[in-house]
């Protein structure tokens, strides 16, 4: 694009920051200051003391296992669908046939299924196989939700291996999964880092397998810690939005090490 | 265990191998996939008091081969895990409840034991607790529940500066006091009287109070009966219209629908001197308490929800939570253990463990304790009023069954937001 | 159709022998994968999502609550949803949410996303900015708003003099207000990100040549920058969609589908229906009603948009 000024673009960008930017602040600032200053000063002033008790309080009160939880569901997620969709997706563009094109569109279609709908039939599923409450019984329909998009994303990028490549392999003699790990992964190395960063966010979001499939503090995943927190910490405004700011942490430290490939990887998303 | 349906039988039956073949991969998780042998899980409402049920349990598995396992879930997801796990394999052993209506369909369908053996082997089960509790997890002549925990009455806290400084001496005694106050602080801009409407539950306090007052406790009764033309009546409606009138006298502001009591945002403004006022349970002390000990002691003041002139209702009833209860699941492989459990809910230790942190159980030893109490002022206080009693009704969610729960917490949510009206409420109350 | 849609868009070729023989021309199919390879995933999706969704139709036809077995119940529970005020009331709050979503959203966004584009070095420290609402979660997010919108002691209360009494979640107006807000400031980041990918993409020349022809940054952008976006648009705008049906979680926490049922979207409304009434028949009649919306509404804007025969927006997404 073009580097002429745009003032109005501009303005907009400033205002918008100020909307994005306020609540961060009033967030941090918070989680600095006692509960009792936090209330005397209301939420835009300035902090004038300083403390970690707030963090401390929170880690204490048992973050740190829900840290834990989330970190193995997100592996675990991004670890199955790492498994699943490469072939998948190389069946689904290099295949003729025609079951691979019918997976294709149930996929398509799979998208449209919201996680939601489904959640009483899964909840007795994963209660007869005796995963309830167990983080495998979290990683499993999450991963199988996460399964469409990534799939239609892999396949896009997987589409533009030129057919001549594969036709090189092919008069080597290459199998078809020689030619997969020969040609295909190493050529797909953006797409792989799309859905391992959308399946990781998914994962590290989830939300509602996790409310109806676990119950007790030893599975606990940091969204359903914050939900709990909500009325376990009360009143206390800043222990909360302590919480709120160490559920953050992680995601921060892999964006800060893995910036180029978390935004080109979400970018990745919206098409060329 | 019983069989947890049909449909669950299918898609398990032609996915558990399916499945399978992908675990494969996986190894186990933490948690507890299936239950080891002398193994008895407990599912416990969660929150803080839950310290105690843990100390309890160490002492029972100290010296048991059957080990006790506390399975804590969160307070506010807790009805509703229960009632999903209810039917399961992931059946917990021993339940929390509140008795009535928390547990009917569970005894309706077959999935709780009568503990009517148990008492006769040992008739302290039964004896050791105060009689009008015991009978709230009585169903159909069966007993089903162990007290535990304690008793929460609801009660009229204020903030004693506040009324000092407004020139309010007493704690309102009659309604027309109450309604005097409420202009008072309304005139020096206080707002009268906090109320977290956007839990809901805060808000059926009032309903459960006026109705009581008003009617007298039988109307409740006969409406949880089955008697629904009982919301029709004359007195239903009058209580109806003094709720309305202080709604729109400003007892509550005008943003209650925005403010929480479990996030706080309740007592906040009765501690912080910006709400003179609440009717809140007594744990309204306890959340008080750790947040601002002092202000707990010194200021927070606490009365019986005032008298009604003219109403059917005796001033000394009260209304909450008549108490915590214990249940056995029916399938459970252990209930000589879950017995044994039961019987430390009378002990010495208990009751002690209970009242220090500031709940009053209710057994006929409690009184002997008081004085351990963390308060021991507000302990007498409290279990004389619960004595005195000649009436304590259970909170209207508890004693109907879970499933009405939503509908009424959305009546008395609309009803005191203007959304509904008189007619409106009694419809939905009707259609329970 | 019955070709892949990888293939159609090149030459056709002669189906080759079969998998195993040497290949001697080149493009064979020799040296392409069966379905098989497809199969795993395609399992594991169908266990946890398709035989689901064939026992939550099956048990929108019964009665059940969780303890003993489901009763059959013929067509009671569809026959009550369609009577159900809440019902349907909570489609058209969904379908208010998803409009006013894509509404708020997708101009900012596209505004947001182009200017980013740009190389400038204050656009990269700024964007670096506008993109922490995307580390934080959905819960994280809404128990944030919760405590800065607390009428007594968050934001509202200091600035009484834009907020009045607070009150901001005690109207229906005001929580749909929040929810709507929230939303944008959740997910603008994320598609901004989608066209500022996009908005890189558009070859330069394009605007050179506009130039030379006097185009102003404003014809510009109209002109060159939006029917370049176009195929963004859409993958935003189903993005949009899907999310916005689902959307669960802050409406839980903030609003609690309140007041009233004055934010009880169908999403909720099921759940609430499912696990706080335990009525899982008519739990899952809404559910199937959710699927289908969605699927309309995916199946609407594929077709308007011509998506599917799009090369490009199909490898995009």
């Amino acid at each position: 694009m073009k580097t002429r000024p745009n003032y109005l673009a501009g303005a907009g960008a400033f205002i918008w920051l100020a909307i994005v930017a306020v609540p961060l602040y009033v967030m941090l600032s918070a989680t600095f200051q006692t509960r009792a200053e936090f209330g005397d000063n209301g939420p835009l002033s300035f902090p004038s003391s300083f403390t970690l008790q707030n963090y401390v309080d929170a880690i204490s009160s048992g973050f740190g296992r829900y840290f834990l939880n989330t970190v193995i569901v997100t592996l675990g997620v991004v670890g199955l669908v790492l498994l699943l969709v490469p072939p998948l997706s190389y069946a689904i563009v290099r295949s003729q046939s025609r079951a691979a094109t019918a997976i294709f569109r149930l996929f398509l279609l799979g998208l449209a299924i919201p996680a939601q709908a489904v959640i009483v039939p899964v909840f007795y599923l994963i209660n007869t196989v005796g995963l309830y409450d167990n983080l495998l019984g979290v990683i499993l329909p999450t991963a199988a939700f996460a399964l469409p998009i990534c799939t239609i994303i892999l396949s896009g990028t997987m589409r533009d291996i030129t057919p001549d490549l594969y036709e090189a392999m092919a008069m080597d003699g290459a199998s078809p999964a020689r030619a997969f790990l020969r040609l295909v992964l190493p050529l797909s190395k953006g797409g792989l880092s799309t859905i391992a960063v959308f399946s990781a966010l998914q994962a590290w979001n989830g939300f509602l397998f996790p409310l109806i499939l676990t119950q007790s503090e030893s599975t606990r995943v940091v969204t359903l810690g914050l939900f709990n927190f909500q009325t376990q910490f009360g009143i206390n405004i800043p222990g909360l939005l302590a919480a709120v700011t160490l559920s953050m942490v992680p995601v921060l430290l892999a964006y800060l090490f893995a910036r180029r490939a978390l935004v080109q990887g979400l970018m990745g998303a919206g098409g060329k | 265990m019983n069989n947890h349906g049909w449909v669950a039988r299918t898609i398990a039956g032609g996915a558990a191998l399916a499945l399978g073949l992908t675990m494969a991969g996986c190894s186990g998780e933490s948690g507890a996939s299936s239950r080891p042998e002398n193994e008895l899980h407990v599912a416990m409402y969660g929150d803080a008091g839950n310290v105690v049920e843990q100390k309890m349990i160490d002492a029972f598995n100290a010296t048991s081969e059957v080990k006790i396992v506390l399975d804590k879930i969160p307070g506010g997801e807790y009805q509703s895990k229960l009632q999903t796990i209810m039917d399961t394999p992931t059946a917990p052993d021993i339940f929390f409840n509140w008795g009535g209506g928390s547990i009917k369909s569970f005894v309706d369908a077959d999935l709780v034991l009568p503990l009517d053996d148990f008492i006769k082997e040992d008739p302290q089960l039964k004896d050791a607790f105060l009689p009008s509790v015991f009978e709230t997890a009585v169903i159909d002549g069966k007993a089903y529940g162990i007290p535990m925990r304690g008793t929460q009455p609801v009660m009229l806290f204020n903030n004693s500066k506040v009324l000092a400084d407004a020139g309010i001496s007493n704690p309102p005694a009659t309604w027309d006091e109450l309604l005097e106050d409420v202009k008072i602080l309304k005139d020096k801009g206080i707002t009268p009287i906090a109320l977290g409407a956007g839990d809901r539950w805060p808000t059926l306090m009032w309903f459960e109070y006026l109705y009581d007052r008003v009617a007298g406790e039988g109307l409740f009764q006969k409406a949880l009966e089955g008697d629904t033309s009982v919301w029709e009546s004359e007195e239903s409606r009058k209580a109806l219209g003094m709720l309305r009138e202080l709604v729109d006298a400003g007892a509550f502001g005008t943003n209650f629908d925005s403010v929480k009591f479990t996030d706080g945002g309740s007592p906040a403004l009765l501690a912080s001197g910006k709400a003179g006022f609440e009717l809140m349970g007594s744990w309204e002390y306890s959340t008080q308490q750790s947040n601002d000990a002092t202000f707990a002691a010194e200021v927070l003041g606490y009365s019986e929800f005032p008298k009604i002139d003219g109403g059917k209702g005796n001033e000394d009833n009260l209304v909450g939570n008549t108490n915590n209860f214990y249940s056995v699941h029916k399938n459970t492989r252990y209930p000589e253990a879950a017995r044994d459990f039961l019987k430390l809910m009378y002990s010495d230790q208990f009751v002690q463990e209970q009242v220090a942190i500031g709940n009053l159980p209710t057994t006929t030893n409690t009184e002997k304790f008081l004085d351990k109490a963390a308060d021991p002022e507000y302990a007498k206080y409290q279990f004389n009023l619960v004595k005195e009693a000649p009436s304590f009704q259970l909170s209207w969610d508890q004693a109907y069954p879970p499933e009405a729960t939503v509908t009424i917490l959305t009546a008395v949510s609309q009803f005191f937001s203007g959304q509904i009206d008189e007619d409106g409420f009694i419809k939905a109350m009707q259609s329970l | 159709m019955t070709t892949t849609l990888a293939n159609r868009r090149r030459p056709e070729r002669a189906g080759g022998p079969e998998k195993g023989r040497p290949a001697r021309r080149g493009g064979s199919s020799s040296s392409r994968p069966g379905f098989v390879w497809a199969l795993p995933a395609t399992i594991f999706f169908g266990l946890f999502a398709l035989v689901p969704l064939v026992a939550v139709a099956v048990l929108s036809f019964t009665s059940w609550s969780g303890l003993g077995d489901p009763k059959f119940v013929g067509l009671k529970n569809w026959e009550a949803l369609f009577e159900d005020p809440v019902m349907l009331q909570s489609l058209w709050l969904s379908l208010l949410f998803i409009a006013l979503g894509i509404i708020t959203q997708t101009p900012l966004s596209i505004l947001l996303g182009v200017w980013a584009a740009g190389n400038q070095k204050n656009r990269a420290i700024l964007s670096a900015i506008y993109f922490v609402p995307l580390l934080l979660s959905s819960a994280a997010i809404s128990v944030l708003w919760r405590a800065l919108l607390d009428p007594n002691f968050g934001i509202p209360g200091q600035l009484s003099w834009l907020f009045g009494d607070g009150n901001l979640l005690g109207t229906q107006t005001g929580a749909i207000a929040v929810l709507i807000f929230v939303g944008m400031w959740q997910f603008t980041p994320f598609h901004t990100l989608i066209y500022q990918g996009a908005a890189r993409q558009i070859p330069p020349v394009l605007y050179q040549a506009a130039s030379i022809d006097g185009a102003g940054t404003v014809r510009q952008f109209f002109s060159i920058t939006l029917p370049q976006l176009k195929n963004s648009i859409i993958t935003s705008v189903i993005l949009m969609v899907v999310g916005g049906l689902t959307t669960f979680e802050t409406v839980l926490i903030l609003t609690n589908g309140g007041p009233g049922t004055g934010t009880t979207i169908t999403a909720f409304h099921m759940y609430q229906e499912a696990f706080r009434r335990f009525d899982f028949g008519t739990g899952s009649a809404i559910a199937l009603v959710l699927v289908v919306i969605s699927t309309a509404i995916s199946f609407a804007v594929v077709r308007v948009s011509g998506y599917d025969k799009m090369r490009s927006s199909m490898e995009g997404l």
